[in-house]
């Protein structure tokens, strides 16, 4: 309607002008224009009726958030033995609470503490020079926290007061790029910082350690170590690499002033399995900020890739032939074997024209015995090598299956008692007694499995007791026996295959025994013709398996394969943060290789030194779990030796490794990082300084929110009394003017 | 005085017998017997050759080997206490039945193994013709190829260079491989014939055209033979290798 009106105006306006255009005196043509148009003009602002519209607003105070960090790197000290980054910043609030108090007029001022997340706190605490606690230093989250505000809803925080090292290991721990730079612009508010300690103090730190979770034993591995240093010159610091206490490798590192970030390789080869935990350590040097991150501790679990076995024959045969096809043929055994193609009595002709080799008595019952997972004497007596000093090889072997190791007798002419083992450290670890002048048969007899060995996983040729028994049944006879008497339980030997019809002092003389002698184990077969098992049965239509499945079970057995072992220990986590507690799942299998309900589980925690710092028990659930725990132990490696009692069999041991954390990512890294403040404080348009200063730096704060308050007032503005007279006068007074000068 | 010595003597008598005697195997089976296969042709033509060569295995190493070889009918049920079985003809043989070559062959593929002799030193006609007839329908997957030089066989007791028997046909063994071990070897030189030893210590055939040193590679073949049945590959293991080497050298 507003345009209508101007147009109807316009048009009057026009047709004035027009009417005018005879008139030729131009002083009266222009007052009668003007007066037309006042009319116009007046007429319209009548029509248009404008009010005046009066708002009452008042300005919302907003808030300013002081973020003070309480993290533990705020423990530092900001020059080498001066007052810490926290006391720094405290001293500074301090002094700054006038000019805090003077913005409290425009603003509230609020106080957040902050470290993993972040929490109000009095400003009157946060000036208090407090150790920080917290684990973690998450900035961006604690600006988000801030933002979001626990202060009166709708109050906007205008700005922020950061205090801090700048020891970010949270969003920004890689630097403001990218993501993070979005996330930081994003809460959209200036942040003011004040950087604590901008000098990164002396230290050498173990900062990462790079490892497979796993190694192969006796093979070479490699543990890459970073380290880093600030504030060295020129020096050398040596960095060991220990294994519960005892160091397996070593290198010697050189710092050279200006360079931060070192990789070392430490090397070696493992020589058991096992869990262990092994620690990266160099010696602190004086003068350094933090002493605990010179070490870091990691879980290896070494395992074998194949077994090792050393197999020694004191002539070639039938029970020789198969037993090392079946060996070289499996393909996780490596077969080492030694036999004895010519003794002393035999005559063969001219020793260049042989491909025969010197029996390396000294190399393999030696120092290379270490390295084997199992010895087999096949038809070996020991007697005719005395020459190359055999004898004193004896102990040698006791003590390695007492170590660890796995032996094996079988059967034959030299062996046993016609080996003349009786009273020789042989005999210490036989499965059976090779008493002295027992001798041997060769009448045929058919073995017997005893109650023991139907359910050991040795004699165990098909699953089931009832098929393992015809299994063994359908088997042909054997033609001979070496004669052996049975040692008892006492001395941690078992019968498993007996010849009910040829006794020794009146009880039936052993086929296959098995005996744990320390921590290794032994086992003798006292027939040399378990080959017939295999060919001689194929020719009985039975299939050759038998042989194989024999000897396969007995190696698994005799190296402690890990799925035979009937007590099973691991770690929940292979390393655990300071404070936590540490938790194991046990697994325990009865004699027949079955679930142990209710057996009841012992752990016992050893630290590096051998001292034990925890004891926990349990008992085996229906499915033969359990659980063991133990209370959070202080920073360093531990070992668990579980050991199981379920009734009827000696009790089982298990062992397994953890390492506690001495260090997480906050004390590792002392270094204040105020370049990352700086880019900070850009971003989002804040000011950034440093300490020491005096007083509150200008803080950049966002322009306060204006608000409504209040009615709204019209005033209208048409309603006067004098507009109306206006728009009168000037239409009369053109009336007049008209009439006067005669246009109508 | 004679009561006095005679019990002396017998009281001697008496404590011989409990001296440890030196011990021989435990019995029979312990002692690597070679079997000899009865076959359709004149199977048994060296009689005493296996028990010459059984003698020369004990005597120049520590195999304990017994005397005579075993015949043993493929027919029958003992095949398989025999792993190493002996295989001999003169003349032509007529074709085995599939049922015995059945066994035979499952005597091999589970580790057994098969020495062939050609007692007529034939080449193309005779023995020859025939065994190669049986060795093909018996390992029809094997051919029967030429023994390679550098094969273990030649080094498992004795470093061989040369071989031959009572004849040298061909100064090279034919062999058959089941899964890469040598399971079946064919000698056309007849080693029967010059193992075999009369009753009376003699040999009972002449070797030619080597003489004496033919005959003492023909023994240093079997006894690699025997060795090569017992160990397999032993010799082929990395630790010999240096001592081979330099020994060849």
């Amino acid at each position: 309607m507003l345009a209508a009106a101007t147009l109807a105006a316009a048009a009057s306006l026009l047709l004035a002008w027009r009417g005018l255009r005879g008139e030729s005196s131009r002083g009266r043509r222009a007052a009668l224009l003007s007066l037309r148009a006042v009319a116009a003009l007046a007429a319209l602002f009548l029509l248009a009726e404008p009010a005046l519209r009066i708002v009452q607003t008042a300005r919302v105070q907003s808030r300013v958030a002081v973020l003070v960090d309480r993290s533990r790197s705020m423990n530092f000290p900001v020059e080498p033995g001066g007052e810490t980054r926290a006391q720094a910043g405290a001293r500074f609030l301090g002094a700054s609470r006038a000019g805090l108090d003077a913005l409290a007029a425009d603003a509230a001022v609020e106080g957040w503490g902050f470290a993993r997340d972040a929490w109000p706190a009095d400003l009157a605490s946060l000036s208090r020079p407090e150790p920080g606690t917290g684990g973690a230093t998450d900035i961006l989250g604690a600006l988000r926290g801030a933002a979001g505000g626990s202060g009166a809803p709708g109050r906007r925080l205008a700005g922020v007061l950061l205090v801090s090292d700048g020891a970010d290991n949270g969003a920004l721990a890689s630097g403001l790029a990218g993501k993070a730079r979005a996330d930081l612009l994003a809460v959209g508010v200036p942040v003011n910082v004040v950087a604590v300690g901008t000098d990164a103090p002396r230290d050498l730190a173990v900062e990462r350690v790079a490892v497979d979770d796993f190694a192969f034993v006796r093979s070479t591995i490699t543990v890459e170590a970073t380290l880093r240093a600030r504030g060295f010159g020129r020096e050398s610091v040596k960095v060991v690499l220990r294994r519960e206490g005892q160091v397996v490798a070593q290198a010697t590192l050189k710092l050279e002033p200006g360079k931060e970030v070192y990789q070392v390789p430490l090397s070696f080869a493992p020589d058991t399995t096992g869990t262990f935990v092994l620690t990266v350590a160099t010696p602190v040097l004086p003068g350094e900020a933090v002493a605990e991150n010179n070490s870091r501790s990691f879980v290896l679990r070494v395992i074998r890739d194949r077994v090792r076995v050393l197999l020694v024959a004191g002539r070639p045969s039938w029970d020789e032939r198969f037993l090392r096809g079946l060996l070289k043929q499996d393909p996780n055994v490596d077969l080492v074997s030694f036999f004895i193609l010519r003794t002393a009595g035999d005559n063969p002709g001219p020793q260049d024209q042989l491909s025969l080799i010197p029996f390396p008595v000294a190399e393999i019952f030696g120092e290379q015995l270490r390295t084997f997972d199992a010895v087999i004497f096949l038809d070996f007596a020991f007697q005719p090598y005395r020459s190359l000093d055999i004898e004193r090889f004896l102990p040698n072997l006791r003590e390695y299956v007492r170590g660890g190791g796995a032996f094996a007798m079988v059967g034959g002419d030299q062996s046993f008692a016609q080996g003349h083992y009786a009273g020789t450290p042989i005999a210490d670890i036989l499965a059976v007694n090779p008493a002295e002048g027992l001798g041997e048969t060769s009448e045929p007899f058919r073995p017997r499995l005893t109650a023991e060995g139907r359910r050991h996983p040795v004699t165990s040729l098909v699953p089931g007791e009832a098929a393992n028994e015809a299994a063994w049944s359908a088997l042909p006879q054997l033609p001979g026996l070496n004669f052996t008497a049975p040692l008892g339980a006492a001395e941690g030997a078992r019968v498993l295959l007996e010849a009910p019809s040829l006794l020794v002092d009146g009880r039936p003389a052993p086929v296959v025994a098995v005996r744990e002698v320390g921590a290794g184990r032994s086992l003798a077969v006292t027939t040399d013709a378990s080959w017939t098992w295999g060919f001689v049965a194929a020719g009985d239509g039975q299939g050759g398996r038998a042989h194989q499945r024999f000897w396969n079970g007995a190696l698994r057995w005799l190296v402690r394969d890990p799925s035979l072992t009937p007590l099973q220990i691991q770690p929940d986590r292979p390393a655990v943060e300071p404070g936590d507690p540490v938790g194991f799942s046990v697994a325990v299998r009865g004699p027949d290789y079955g679930p142990a309900p209710g057996a009841t589980v012992v752990g016992e925690l050893f630290a590096d030194d051998g001292r034990v710092v925890g004891r926990a028990e349990a008992r085996a659930a229906s499915d033969g779990s359990a659980r063991l725990e133990f209370p959070a132990p202080a920073p360093g490696a531990y070992r668990v030796q579980a050991s199981a009692n379920v009734p009827g069999t000696p009790p089982e041991r298990a062992a397994a490794a953890v390492s506690v954390r001495s260090s997480g990512a906050e004390d590792s890294d002392a270094a204040p990082r105020p370049e990352l403040l700086r880019q900070v404080a850009e971003a989002t348009g804040g000011t950034f300084s440093t300490l020491p200063r005096s007083g509150l730096p200008e803080l950049k704060l966002r322009e306060p929110e204006v608000v409504e308050v209040g009615r709204k007032q019209d005033v209208p503005l048409w309603d006067r009394w004098w507009y109306l007279a206006l728009l009168a006068g000037a239409l009369s007074g053109e009336w007049v003017l008209r009439r006067r000068l005669g246009h109508w | 005085m004679r009561r006095r010595t005679f019990l002396q003597t017998a009281a001697l008598g008496a404590a011989s017998l409990a001296l440890p005697r030196a011990a021989r195997g435990m019995g029979e089976a312990s002692r690597i017997a070679i079997g000899q296969i009865e076959h359709g042709g004149r199977w048994n033509p060296r009689p005493s050759a296996l028990r010459r060569l059984s003698w020369e295995l004990a005597q120049r190493t520590s195999i304990d080997a017994s005397g005579d070889g075993v015949p043993v009918r493929l027919s029958g049920p003992a095949v398989h206490t025999h792993p190493f079985l002996y295989l001999a003809g003169d003349g032509a043989m007529p074709p085995l039945p599939d049922a015995d070559l059945g066994v035979l062959r499952r005597h091999l593929q589970y580790g057994g193994f098969l020495l062939v002799d050609a007692a007529d030193g034939s080449d193309g006609s005779g023995f020859d013709t025939s065994v190669r007839r049986e060795l093909q329908r018996l390992l029809p997957a094997s051919p029967v190829t030429r023994i390679p030089r550098e094969h273990v066989l030649y080094k498992s007791f004795y470093l061989l260079d040369h071989q031959g028997g009572r004849v040298l046909v061909h100064p090279w063994l034919d062999g058959q491989f089941v899964n890469g071990r040598l399971a079946v070897v064919y000698s056309q030189n007849d080693l029967g014939g010059a193992w075999a030893r009369g009753q009376l210590g003699d040999w009972e055939y002449d070797c030619s055209p080597g003489g004496e040193p033919q005959r003492e590679s023909a023994f240093r073949l079997g006894v690699n033979l025997a060795m090569y049945a017992l160990c397999t590959d032993y010799k082929d293991d990395a630790v010999h290798l240096p001592f081979i080497l330099r020994r060849r050298s």
